[in-house]
Parts: structure tokens; C-alpha cells; sequence
């Protein structure tokens, strides 16, 4: 344990990390994302397919999964768990953290979180926004809603967004799989994972 | 190269339609960057 460093854990520290219903919201959602940034990219990168209809429902979907994920976050769980605080900016400074109190997310992960939560809702706002501009059997479209201008913010602002969540989902998907991780990707597999990824300041 | 792209409404105005498409090398790009320090700093910590 001594040579360990500080993104591992105890083992006297093992809990149920996240529960049964945030782990099938985690991977609903990260299946959802990659639908929808596959259906939007792969046809700009020259694969062709009609690719509308797997965008829009994969869309529709996220946004039922993400309010679903916000209600749960701010009524039934202590979300401060995921708010950065002093000590973060500080740990990702590599500073020595004040608090000796643990915490359930290190910087690197709130920090994620953060960033990926912002792009993720500017995504579903502008693509809520976007879906009154195509006929689907539940609705028929209205693109008279905003003027050319704003649309072209919309479109903007959906896509830069996208681009952000292009880097995130590389990035997530590469500290998941390093082995200093395992831990954290288990526990959201399985009923049992490290409760502080930030440990106690002396242990 | 331009950051968004452009076209034209029905009455040959310039008009706003996203981003340039061609700027989605930039995150990948970026993603990789950041991987390729974190190997390098994961064996420059691993010899320490």
C-alpha cells in the first residue's frame, strides 16, 4: 500500500461506490452519447447513411435519461459530492489539500464531471431546440420558431459542444482502462468499489 | 480556415449554419496529446 499512489484506494475503504440505478443511467447515457456522436460524424467523415433518424431518437432518449440523471442528482443524492471545492483546484495543482476529510470524487473526476455535464446540457438544449426543425411521427416540424440568426447560434453552439465531447469521451475512455482506474471502472460494473477516491490527508 | 460555416437565405444574405467541420481533428488531435503525456509521465514517475 505504501508505494500506491494517491488515485488508489484502501481496501478497507470498499463499498456499493454507485448504485444499481446511476450505473444502467452511466451506461444508458455513455450508449447514447456514442449513437449520437457516431450518427453525427461518421456521414461528415464521408460514411454515408441516413443518419437523421439515429440521431434524433438517440436525442429524445438522452434527454428523458439526463433529466432523469439531474432530478436524482439534486433530490435524491448529495450532489455537493460532485461540486469542485478549494481543495480541488488545489489538488490539480498538485498543492497539498487542507481538508483531511476524504471525498467520495478526486479533482480530476469532479472537474470531468463538470465539463462534461456543461457540454452535455448545451447539447441537449440546442438539440431540443433542433428537433422542432424535422417531421417525426410525434411531431411535425416548425423551424419558424427562430429567426436564420439565432438558428445559426444554435447550430454553433451544438457543434462546438460536440467537438468538447469528442475530447471527453477519448479522454474518459482512456483513464477508465488504465490500470489505476480498475477499481473505478469495476464499481461501475459491479456492487463494490472504492468509496473515497480522494483518501484520508494522513493515510 | 474559417472557424464556422456560411451560406446564403433566400435573399443572398450571408447566413450563420455551424461550425467548420473541419476542426473535428482538432479534439482527437488534443485527446491524443493529452494520453501521450500521460504514458510518458505514467513511465518517467514508474523509473523515478
Amino acid at each position: 500500500m505504501a508505494n500506491k499512489d494517491e488515485h488508489q484506494l484502501s481496501s478497507d475503504t470498499e463499498s456499493v461506490r454507485h448504485k444499481f440505478v446511476d450505473r444502467i443511467f452511466h451506461w444508458t447515457a455513455g450508449v447514447l452519447i456514442l449513437i449520437l456522436l457516431l450518427s453525427a460524424f461518421l456521414p461528415i467523415l464521408g460514411i454515408k447513411f441516413d443518419w437523421l433518424p439515429w440521431h434524433w431518437v438517440s436525442g429524445v432518449l438522452l434527454l428523458f435519461v439526463l433529466t432523469f440523471h439531474i432530478v436524482r442528482a439534486l433530490f435524491f443524492q448529495n450532489f455537493l459530492n460532485m461540486i469542485p471545492k478549494t481543495d480541488d483546484i488545489r489538488e490539480l495543482l498538485f498543492l497539498s489539500v487542507k481538508s483531511s476529510d476524504p471525498e467520495k470524487y478526486n479533482a480530476a473526476q469532479k472537474f470531468y464531471h463538470l465539463i462534461t455535464a456543461g457540454s452535455v446540457l448545451v447539447l441537449a438544449i440546442t438539440g431540443a431546440f433542433m428537433l422542432v426543425k424535422i417531421d417525426t411521427p410525434l411531431w411535425n416540424r416548425n423551424p419558424a420558431i427562430l429567426s436564420d440568426d439565432q438558428w445559426g447560434i444554435i447550430y454553433v453552439l451544438h457543434g462546438l459542444s460536440s467537438l468538447v465531447l469528442i475530447f471527453l469521451v477519448i479522454v474518459h475512455t482512456y483513464f477508465t482502462l488504465i490500470p489505476e482506474h480498475r477499481q473505478f471502472l469495476i464499481s461501475m460494473i459491479k456492487d463494490s468499489g472504492p468509496k473515497w477516491a480522494r483518501k484520508k490527508k494522513d493515510d | 480556415m474559417d472557424l464556422f460555416r456560411f451560406s446564403k437565405d433566400v435573399f443572398g444574405q450571408k447566413m450563420l449554419v455551424g461550425v467548420n467541420w473541419d476542426f473535428i481533428w482538432v479534439p482527437i488531435f488534443l485527446a491524443g496529446l493529452l494520453i501521450l503525456a500521460h504514458i510518458i509521465l505514467r513511465v518517467f514517475v514508474k523509473h523515478e
